[in-house]
């Protein structure tokens, strides 16, 4: 799991939640532990489209659970080549 | 109930400043911001106007917005919240953040369901609308024509194709809060929930008049009883990626065309007046409030509203009606509303567009309404125009004009069109009654009736 991508994605996270970073758990769910609604979850991938500069569709993050599940697709998205 | 209903506070984001001590520090030293439009806008169209006021680069502190609010609002509805929350501040009330949320506040010691906000706009989230349709119709287009242009066409077109691909550039998403952007309501709505506000919450959108209407309307609430605080104006953003919005009203031949000195282009109630100035934008934010509510709680008063009146042309949804005889109604109405008669009023803050038809049945009019001695200026020959903000930026440069007895000249206005008392030197006068008018495309007049506070 690359380290920068961790940080940045704890810091959108703790930035639409008000929380610290330090806070977030990596393995907490989005959902149940920290109290993302649908809005929320929105908020965060409209925030992280413009951190890593990829688009997210809303297909795309139908699985996702926990933070981790964030920072490994948003991985997987820096792979793909960069929009032009 | 027929309360007395004062200013308070006061919030503003305009092209010649932020806040209201920059802003009026820049209105009497008739500062004015005219640059020429983004370039790329005449890519799209052969516009015949070529400059605007831009916005400055404003201090998010000042909005006291944050990213993850500012991704969900339209930029007018940002502008609002800005303005608001200086007016509340200059009122003299608490900010306290909410327990829960920090970005919300709640107004301490103040009943929240009896503080109404009335806003107006002419054009809602228009801007939120065009980029997102942009999106909405260039990106499959784009997409496809980019993988042939890079793919399958021939070399000697690629020049031809690459143009094109630029002229269809779009945002980089369809935005998923696209609707709550763009809806006119969202104004007032960012506002209330800001602030936590649970009284009536009412947009006005009547183009031009909107932010007139908004605190006559205000200032009716406040006057009856059904609420105790108003918070009340208007805001408006006219900027977008395109010029789209530039377009309509160029080619509706409403915009300064005499371009060349564009220091001069803008000229209200001048001969040599050719449109207005289109402004990218603002937001001035009144809190109005019960008199006794404010003496309670030890605010200082900027000034008292007595009057407000509307009337409706019913003529042509762009022009004037000819011997505007609803405008003069709107302003006899108004000053009957008040209780004060046409000699008593020591000033007006005209609506001087600097369209060749609004400046001259506005000055004919209060020629044959108020004669020669009122003090005349145009807000506009500074700010240029903000369409739904534009109203309430005017009826603050109206209250703070009572309240330091001066107000600021009436830009480029060389040859005035009608012998009539224009502002011409910022100088102190005994000002007591004050009058602020608008009138909007569909044929909607306003004014408010303003007075120095004792």
């Amino acid at each position: 799991m690359n380290n920068d991508v961790q940080q940045r994605v704890l810091k959108a996270i703790a930035e639409v939640l008000e929380r610290k970073e330090t806070e977030i758990r990596l393995d907490a769910s989005l959902r149940d532990d920290l109290a993302f609604d649908s809005l929320k979850q929105m908020t965060l991938f409209i925030l992280l489209e413009d951190e890593f500069q990829r688009t997210i569709t809303p297909d795309e993050v139908m699985g996702v659970v926990t933070v981790k599940d964030i920072i490994g697709f948003i991985d997987r998205k820096l792979q793909e080549p960069a929009p032009t | 109930m027929n309360r007395r209903v004062v200013i308070t506070g006061a919030g503003v984001v305009g092209s010649i400043g932020t806040g209201v001590d920059e802003f009026w520090r820049h209105c009497l030293q008739a500062k004015s911001v005219v640059a020429p439009i983004p370039a790329n806008w005449e890519h799209y169209a052969a516009l015949h106007s070529r400059v605007w006021s831009p916005l400055p680069d404003i201090d998010p502190e000042y909005l006291g917005v944050a990213r993850t609010e500012r991704l969900q609002l339209d930029p007018g509805s940002v502008l609002a919240i800005g303005a608001a929350r200086e007016a509340f501040e200059r009122a003299g009330f608490s900010l306290v953040p909410d327990a829960k949320n920090s970005r919300v506040f709640t107004l301490a010691g103040v009943d929240a369901a009896r503080i109404g906000v009335y806003l107006g706009t002419g054009i809602g989230g228009a801007y939120s609308f065009l980029h997102n349709h942009t999106h909405h119709l260039s990106q499959r287009a784009r997409a496809t024509l980019k993988a042939y242009a890079e793919t399958r066409a021939p070399a000697q077109d690629r020049e031809t194709l690459d143009g094109v691909l630029a002229l269809m550039a779009h945002g980089p998403r369809y935005h998923p809060f696209v609707v709550s952007m763009l809806m006119p309501n969202a104004s007032s709505a960012a506002v209330a929930i800001k602030f936590s506000l649970t009284g009536p919450n009412v947009t006005y959108c009547v183009a031009c008049a909107s932010g007139t209407v908004a605190v006559g309307n205000a200032y009716r609430a406040v006057r009856d009883g059904c609420v105790d605080v108003a918070v009340s104006g208007g805001c408006e953003y006219l900027n977008d990626e395109h010029g789209h919005i530039f377009r309509g009203f160029d080619i509706a031949g409403t915009l300064v065309r005499n371009c060349a000195d564009p220091e001069a282009a803008n000229r209200p109630f001048d001969e040599q007046r050719s449109g207005f100035l289109f402004s990218q934008g603002g937001a001035a934010v009144l809190v109005l409030e019960d008199l006794e509510h404010a003496q309670r709680r030890g605010a200082t008063i900027m000034a008292e509203l007595i009057g407000f009146a509307e009337t409706f042309d019913a003529h042509s949804m762009m022009s004037l009606a000819p011997g505007g005889e609803q405008i003069e109604r709107v302003l006899r109405t108004a000053l009957a509303d008040a209780g004060v008669g046409v000699h008593e009023v020591d000033y007006i803050n005209a609506h001087g567009t600097g369209t060749k038809n609004n400046d001259e049945t506005e000055a004919e009019i209060i020629d044959r309404v108020f004669g020669k001695s009122v003090r005349v200026n145009s807000t506009k020959s500074l700010v240029g125009h903000t369409i739904g903000a534009s109203g309430a930026i005017e009826i603050l440069v109206t209250a703070l004009s009572l309240r330091d007895q001066t107000t600021h000249i009436c830009r480029n206005l060389d040859a005035p069109l009608r012998d009539l008392n224009f502002v011409r030197a910022v100088e102190q006068f005994d000002l007591r009654v004050a009058l602020s008018q608008s009138f909007a495309f569909g044929g909607h007049n306003a004014a408010v009736v303003l007075r120095r506070f004792s």
